[in-house]
């Protein structure tokens, strides 16, 4: 029997308008705003100091070395917190909405525009069972000290990582809070959207994920932009595992023509905990993304799988490090990208593995596709302080094979499809880990468009 | 009638050594004929198929190849397959990431001339319409069946993990839903055991008949000519056709070797 699904929707954004500059003034101001718990009006207060003393990253150092810096609207941004007062979902922009996608195949959907939850509902069956998928800010209400436990406590999401997580931590608004109580399985995903529109400022969301022991949950979250100027964006996604939890993390973005993303991910798992970890990577005129794992106990398992196509001028550049500190952990990661254009993308891949790592399996392989005159660099890496492991590392950068080509076209298929068939089956093992056949449908139409759109 | 001729045809391989290279190769194949090339392994033979087919490696210094009387030596290898000129190559290549299905479906797309947009393709985007899908799947799947091949090879990525059999198997599903007049089989019978090649002869001879294609069977050995019945037996030397007759040449070849050629023709 099929049971009646009953969501429980809050269509408009409760948040009042608020638009500040970034300085010191508006750390409080936010603070105030939100009523927020003391531990957390200092937690922001010590880390607008940090930000104060930080310099902005140094080409000089490696992460840094190819990132456009200079282009990044670093300095005069302003706060907006205006989520916009929506009597429908069919009011945000169109773009952002997958009409192909029926809401019965998401246990729960949260949608933030500006800084705030223009809507977001989740099914009756999972607030039953504890599931929490809320704004942060409204969550504090009902979980600080779980908040509080895990605040930017990820090994590369604690506001002293740069200036730009300094920044995020001070000053975030704006936040996604997924929680999955023990045991509990949330079968169908979770959706979260974060988005803004032109009446947006700097981008400082925050989101956190937690699963319990044993929990199932799969979390799958897309960022849209249609900033008018060129608009800063510095994000934190942390993750927690707890042990024999599994996650799927989908993490999408599809930032606007003139957004400018520091975008710092961590996982921590936990022993037996299960991490799929699948990033595509299309929008935003430059980004710079951290994404670590960090296996922490024996059995965690990681599997990563990225994308990226990238076009016109813009810049990928992404680090990713898969960090062993305990035996028999797992992890294998494989990112690939497509470049056309004057584009450029940069990966650079560690593997750690800590003396405590014996019987370790650390696996990374990172490939390119070039179209046109763009340029990827692929600098992989192997730390190894054990001596019972299994690691490898590859990177390629490749052309279309021209013996694929031609058993393509001697089947009738003209030159252009056959290439984009060929750009489509380099992603398609990456996109396969994406769930919801409407997600897929849609990121194939967005492959689809790049292709067809460059290719003139 | 339809005809594919191959006139003094003069092919060298790009950027390598004088292997494989056509010295003046000449052929008439009408509709509904089948024409049986065979020679020692260097002589040429897929040379001249991939030179039919247009792979840009094999350089064409001389002669022509005519299509119903025209030429398509500056055709790309799309043009020529639309124009239905059909290679079933030795070794297949694997694509990964794309399905057997998506990659059938652009296939015959293409070759049909199929002019509707797709639903799939809107948006503005200039991607070649697909023939829709349902029909497409009905069809494919009937043609599966009659070469005995499981429907799950549909989602399966393209050669990527089949075994030989199945490869060859894979190209004659693509020979009957692109339905050429003309088809070369390189050694289709390569990797085939017993009742693969059975599955595989039943299904070139049904399609012959059906759509009275012209055939170039291209082959080291005898055995699957005794399943696809040549009209015509050609002994390829050298870059050249150095000898052509019936079925019976075949036999020659196949119990005396190639070594009377060797001595007759160097």
């Amino acid at each position: 029997m099929i049971k009646e699904r009953t969501y429980y929707p809050s269509l408009t954004g409760k948040d009042k308008k608020l638009e500040l500059p970034v300085n010191a003034a508006a750390v409080a101001t936010l603070s105030a705003h939100y009523d927020e718990p003391v531990w957390l009006r200092e937690s922001r207060r010590q880390a607008w100091e940090l930000y104060a003393e930080l310099p902005w990253p140094d080409r000089k150092e490696e992460p840094w070395r190819r990132v456009p810096l200079r282009e990044f609207p670093l300095e005069a941004r302003r706060l907006v917190l205006a989520p916009p007062q929506l009597s429908s979902l069919e009011e945000l922009p169109p773009c952002w909405l997958l009409p192909d996608l029926p809401r019965a195949h998401c246990t729960g959907l949260l949608i933030h525009n500006n800084g705030g939850v223009c809507y977001a509902d989740l099914e009756e069956t999972a607030i039953d069972t504890g599931v929490v998928l809320q704004d942060l800010h409204q969550a504090l209400e009902s979980h600080e000290e779980l908040i509080r436990q895990y605040w930017f406590r990820g090994a590369i999401t604690r506001p002293d990582f740069n200036k730009f997580t300094a920044l995020n931590a001070a000053l975030w608004h704006g936040g996604t809070f997924v929680y999955v109580p023990a045991g509990v399985r949330v079968e169908r995903p979770l959706r979260t959207l974060t988005g803004y529109d032109a009446g947006g400022g700097t981008g400082l969301h925050h989101t956190l994920i937690v699963a319990e022991k044993g929990a199932k949950v799969t979390v799958v979250q897309e960022r849209y932009s249609l900033e008018a100027e060129p608009e800063l964006n510095s994000e934190i996604v942390e993750i927690y595992a707890a042990a024999g939890a599994w996650i799927r993390y989908v993490s999408l973005q599809n930032w606007g023509k003139q957004r400018y993303t520091v975008s710092v991910q961590n996982a921590h798992l936990e022993r037996d905990a299960h991490l799929v970890w699948g990033s595509g990577s299309l929008g935003g005129a430059a980004t710079k993304e951290f994404l670590r794992t960090e296996l922490r106990a024996p059995q965690a398992h990681a599997l990563m799988r990225g994308f990226t196509f990238a076009t016109g001028q813009q810049r990928l550049d992404q680090s990713t490090y898969q960090h062993h500190l305990a035996p028999n952990t797992y992890s294998d990661l494989l990112f690939r990208n497509v470049l056309r254009d004057q584009s450029r993308t940069v990966f650079y891949g560690m593997i750690r593995m800590e003396q405590e790592a014996q019987n370790s399996e650390g696996y990374q392989a990172n490939n390119n596709l070039l179209l046109d005159k763009a340029r990827a660099h692929s600098i992989p890496g192997l730390e190894i302080m054990a001596n019972e492991v299994s690691c490898s590392h590859g990177a390629t950068v490749s052309r279309l094979d021209p013996e694929q080509l031609f058993y393509l076209l001697s089947r009738a298929i003209p030159r252009e499809e056959a290439e984009y068939l060929l750009v489509q089956g380099f992603l398609n093992p990456i996109i396969e880990h994406v769930p919801l056949a409407a997600i897929r449908a849609h990121l194939a139409e967005e492959i689809s468009r790049r292709f067809w759109q460059a290719a003139s | 009638m339809n005809t594919l001729e191959i006139r003094d045809l003069q092919v060298r391989v790009a950027d390598e050594e004088e292997t494989g290279i056509l010295k003046g190769a000449n052929l008439v194949i009408r509709a509904g004929e089948i024409h049986a090339l065979m020679g020692p392994n260097g002589s040429g033979k897929s040379t001249l198929s991939y030179a039919l087919m247009g792979h840009p490696r094999y350089e064409v210094t001389g002669g022509d190849i005519l299509l119903n009387g025209e030429s398509i030596l500056g055709l790309d290898p799309d043009e020529r397959a639309r124009r239905g000129l059909f290679l079933a190559m030795q070794y297949p290549i694997a694509i990964s990431g794309v399905t057997l299905y998506s990659f059938l479906r652009a296939a015959v797309s293409a070759r049909r001339g199929y002019k509707q947009t797709a639903r799939d393709s809107g948006g503005g985007h200039r991607r070649s319409p697909l023939l829709p899908g349902r029909e497409f799947r009905q069809e494919v799947r009937a043609e599966m069946a009659k070469l005995e091949m499981d429907r799950t090879f549909l989602r399966r990525y393209l050669n990527e993990g089949f075994s030989g059999g199945e490869k060859k198997r894979a190209e004659i599903l693509q020979l009957a839903l692109l339905k050429p007049e003309f088809a070369i089989l390189d050694e289709t019978d390569s990797g085939l055991d017993i009742d693969a090649l059975r599955i595989v002869a039943a299904g070139v001879n049904r399609l012959q008949s059906e759509l009275n294609m012209g055939l170039l069977i291209i082959t080291h050995y005898q055995r699957i000519l005794n399943y696809i019945h040549p009209d015509f037996v050609h002994i390829f030397y050298e870059g050249q056709i150095v000898k052509s007759d019936g079925a019976e040449l075949a036999e020659k070849l196949e119990a005396e070797g190639y070594d009377w050629v060797r001595e007759q023709f160097v």
